[in-house]
């Protein structure tokens, strides 16, 4: 027998209607020591898949469940959360909401199901000790629960779970909400554990980090099971859809290499970068250029590329410093023109990012030098007038919303301009057309999911109608068809002449889409130029632990001239340098 | 007494001392005077003893005492910092307003103590005798329950408190709430000032008219409530996922001595309760 085994398991949660099932006869057994990867669009019911395991369905959330999920020969029927919790733990994805919120330090946060469990002291110590050095945060134990960043609590919430010595780890998309850094430092931990003693399972659209480490990948669309096997088998499935699941570019090239015939068509596709280099090897330049990668950057200046419609508005950053508390300085001498385009910013800390999205529309005001929105100086005019020429999208999109229904709170700007009514109405719709949000136009933002939510706070902004827009990872947490929205709707408001800076660690958004990349680190400029510069440049680029996209680091590693940005430039060169040396 | 526990070369019982704070207006202040090392209960008892005599006994000299004494007591711990700028907030504007209102217009006023001659509008003002006492009765009735109350707060950790009150049979439901209710106010500004920056920029003009920020204020009210309520279902998975539930016994950490002298102490004060009530009805 199985150490989990889910029976034709359909479950409706209590607040769905009866017809609409969140899981649909789910059939699917997990071996002792497994690394199981579950993905699969937004709302497809991945979370209630992970729900199942700790036994929070059915002793949790209410609903309607037939068939049976059995862990370690243990009915979920037959159990209770705090028993199966001991078997069974559970990582969510918003760092801060799954602390117990009523620890004074981390080692009480830690130990505190141990207390509950009457251990003697000795052995609470022990245990948390243990589970501290296993999360990496032995130096945390004195800090405040409270006031640690996401990662650092992210980190927290899972000693606190591995504390309770369980033997299998189910995590929902533990790093959707983390910053690269934080990201990787939780995946490394998982990955990690010893697989004699850990079962896991990991639901996450980050298939690119996630595919090398897994034994079994699971997608999950619409409540049912729609592909299981090894990430290879699943990921070259010609049935797999782009819509569902984004295939990660080394395997895309594996396939590549084998439908072209350069690769023998019954080896193993390569899931991992290491893997696609080691293939690639063979075609490519058998002499590195000397010097730089830089070298022969083909593409244009950096500033306004050409082509595009130059604002009248533009956001001019002058010598501009941040402190704050007196002594943490946060921006240390930013100087920047932004005029059109979209101008993707990277490489900074989650506090820095917000510093300075917050620098842009007057909610913070510079220390020292100037920020000017237009002709508006922000130390000069409220944030309300500010906000009438540049549109700011936050990170967390539970800041923000405020009404009972999207369309409610998409008119909420529009009508603090005080536009007419034909107008409001006119630029509300477009937003919800914009954004797709048709269907749940009447329906309340809270009963929504995460990904969505965040997409009615972006039609929000963009119904302001405002000559700039600025947007905070708003591809975070998003399915591959929501990043695919998120990236038309950036295209078309740089068409529409509208100045888009996009705050992100997604290296491959603002690959894709970028006219103009700004690197920040330490609060200083580091990089600014197109995608390609920028990204040609991954030994300066370290310096803001910020990686290139797994396409162009692959096409450094082989030594390319040319930076490559797509896998078909990849091909493209590869195939030019074979004909030269051919 | 148990033997010294360690982790990472702290000793327990100093774990709470070193901590980071959460960054309260009134937070604990680490020490170890002979008032940190108090049970906690027993700082309750002699704090909630001395507000019960300060207001059964109508004389202002009872509490002006006690209020010197407490004072003294704060001061020798050298916990006053916080202490004084919380009185110095609420106080003085709290003795003025007493002061103007007791001694102008309180009911039994007879007595004129001082007459302010030659007033515009009103000729003259006279101050009275019966006011004024009543002002400092009061006034020195909420001294002595500020110095108690927050003399307490300051040199007790909340977490010995709620296990001091534990092992006295408080349910440890309710020590949860308690704790979360503190941790939760430093949380709940944050949130509030981030959705009021999410507000501002979407045009929300916060110097603008009266009502226009009386209406932003609802606004601010219902997300911050929403997002409470959504962590609070990931919470109670969390809270149950480590035996939140699970009823009898229970470890403690930190270990919170109850000694001879703390409950000598306790019976005193409740001793001197008794003897001044009996007097009061008696008399």
């Amino acid at each position: 027998m199985s150490l989990i085994d889910i029976d034709d398991v359909t479950f409706t949660y209590r607040t769905q209607s009866d017809d609409v099932h969140a899981l649909e006869n789910v059939t699917c057994s997990i071996e002792q020591g497994s690394f199981v990867g579950v993905t699969g669009p937004s709302d497809a019911g991945k979370s209630t898949f992970g729900r199942l395991i700790p036994s929070y369905i059915p002793n949790f959330f209410d609903g309607n469940l037939s068939g049976t999920v059995t862990v370690d020969g243990v009915d979920m029927r037959e159990t209770t959360i705090g028993e199966q919790s001991m078997k069974a733990g559970m990582l969510f994805e918003n760092p801060f909401d799954q602390l117990t919120g009523a620890s004074t330090t981390v080692l009480e946060e830690v130990g505190y199901g141990l207390e509950n469990l009457a251990l003697p002291v000795d052995e609470i110590i022990s245990r948390t000790k243990w589970s501290l050095e296993l999360a990496g945060i032995e130096d945390l134990v004195m800090r405040n629960p409270q006031r640690l960043s996401g990662g650092q609590s992210q980190r927290v919430a899972l000693a606190s779970i591995l504390a309770m010595q369980p033997e299998i780890l189910v995590l929902d998309e533990p790093t959707s909400q983390l910053d690269p850094q934080g990201s990787e430092e939780v995946f490394r931990i998982v990955s990690n554990l010893d697989r004699e003693e850990y079962t896991i399972v990991l639901i996450s659209q980050d298939l690119t980090r996630l595919a090398p480490h897994l034994d079994r990948l699971i997608v999950i669309d619409d409540g049912q099971i729609t592909h299981d096997g090894t990430p290879t088998e699943v990921l070259t499935d010609p049935t797999i859809e782009d819509r569902a699941v984004p295939v990660p570019d080394p395997v895309t090239i594996g396939q590549r290499l084998r439908s072209n015939g350069y690769v023998d068509e019954t080896a193993p596709v390569p899931v991992s970068m290491a893997d696609a280099v080691e293939e690639l090897q063979p075609y490519a330049p058998t002499t590195r250029p000397a010097g730089g990668t830089t070298d022969g950057v083909t593409d244009g200046g950096a500033a306004s590329a050409d082509g595009l419609v130059a604002n009248d508005v533009g956001i001019r950053m002058d010598d501009v410093v941040f402190r704050y508390n007196e002594e943490v300085e946060a921006l240390s001498g930013v100087s920047l023109d932004l005029d059109a385009g979209c101008v993707c910013l990277i490489g900074q800390n989650g506090a820095g990012k917000t510093t300075f999205a917050k620098h842009l529309n007057g909610l913070l005001e510079p220390t020292e030098g100037q920020v000017t929105v237009g002709d508006l100086d922000t130390r000069e005019h409220r944030v309300a007038r500010i906000a009438q020429e540049i549109g700011l999208n936050f990170q967390n999109p539970n800041d923000q919303l405020f009404h009972n229904t999207v369309d409610e709170e998409i008119r909420y700007g529009p009508k603090n301009f005080e536009y007419n009514d034909e107008r409001i109405d006119e630029l509300v719709e477009d937003a919800v057309e914009r954004l797709e949000l048709e269907d749940v136009r009447e329906k309340n933002p809270y009963d929504m999911g995460q990904p969505k939510r965040k997409r009615v706070a972006v039609a929000s902004v963009i119904a302001m109608d405002t000559p700039i827009v600025v947007l905070d990872e708003p591809t975070g947490g998003q399915d591959a068809e929501g990043n695919e929205l998120l990236g038309d709707l950036v295209e078309s408001l740089v068409s529409d002449g509208v100045l888009v800076v996009v705050i992100t660690h997604d290296v491959d958004f603002a690959s894709r889409y970028a006219d103009r990349l700004i690197a920040l680190s330490n609060g200083e400029v580091l990089l600014d130029g197109s995608a390609r510069e920028v990204f040609g440049q991954p030994d300066v680029l370290e310096e803001t632990d910020v990686s290139p996209p797994i396409v162009t680091q692959i096409g450094q590693q082989l030594g390319l001239e040319k930076t490559v940005l797509t896998v078909d430039e990849l091909f493209a060169q590869l195939e030019r340098t074979s004909e030269a040396s051919g | 007494m148990s033997e010294k526990h360690t982790i990472y070369g702290t000793n327990l019982d100093d774990v709470l001392e070193e901590a980071e704070q959460p960054g309260n207006v009134i937070d604990y202040q680490p020490g170890d005077t002979f008032l940190h090392r108090l049970n906690p209960v027993t700082k309750l008892v002699i704090s909630l003893g001395l507000i019960t005599i300060a207001f059964l006994i109508p004389d202002f000299r009872v509490g002006l005492v006690l209020s010197v004494l407490l004072a003294m007591v704060v001061v020798v711990t050298g916990v006053y910092r916080p202490i004084a700028k919380v009185l110095a907030v609420i106080g003085i504007p709290l003795t003025v307003a007493l002061v103007v209102i007791q001694g102008l217009f309180y009911p039994e006023n007879q007595t004129p103590w001082y007459i302010f001659e030659s007033v515009p509008v009103f000729e003259q003002i006279i101050v009275y005798e019966e006011g004024l006492l009543f002002a400092l009765l009061i006034l020195f009735r909420i001294l002595v329950l500020m110095l108690a109350l927050l003399g307490t707060i300051v040199t007790t950790h909340p977490k010995r408190l709620t296990i001091a009150l534990m092992e006295k049979r408080m349910p440890s439901k309710l020590a949860y709430v308690f704790l979360a209710a503190l941790q939760f106010i430093p949380q709940m500004r944050q949130r509030a000032n981030a959705i009021l920056d999410a507000q501002q920029a979407r045009g929300l003009d916060t110097s603008a008219n009266l009502w226009r920020r009386a209406t932003s204020l609802v606004a601010l009210l219902a997300p911050l409530l929403i997002s409470m309520l959504i962590s609070t279902e990931t919470r109670a998975l969390a809270l149950e996922s480590r035996g939140f539930a699970r009823e009898g016994e229970r470890t403690y950490l930190f270990d919170v001595p109850d000694t001879t002298f703390d409950r000598a102490l306790r019976w005193l004060m409740f001793a001197c309760v008794i003897a001044v009530a009996v007097w009061r009805v008696i008399l």
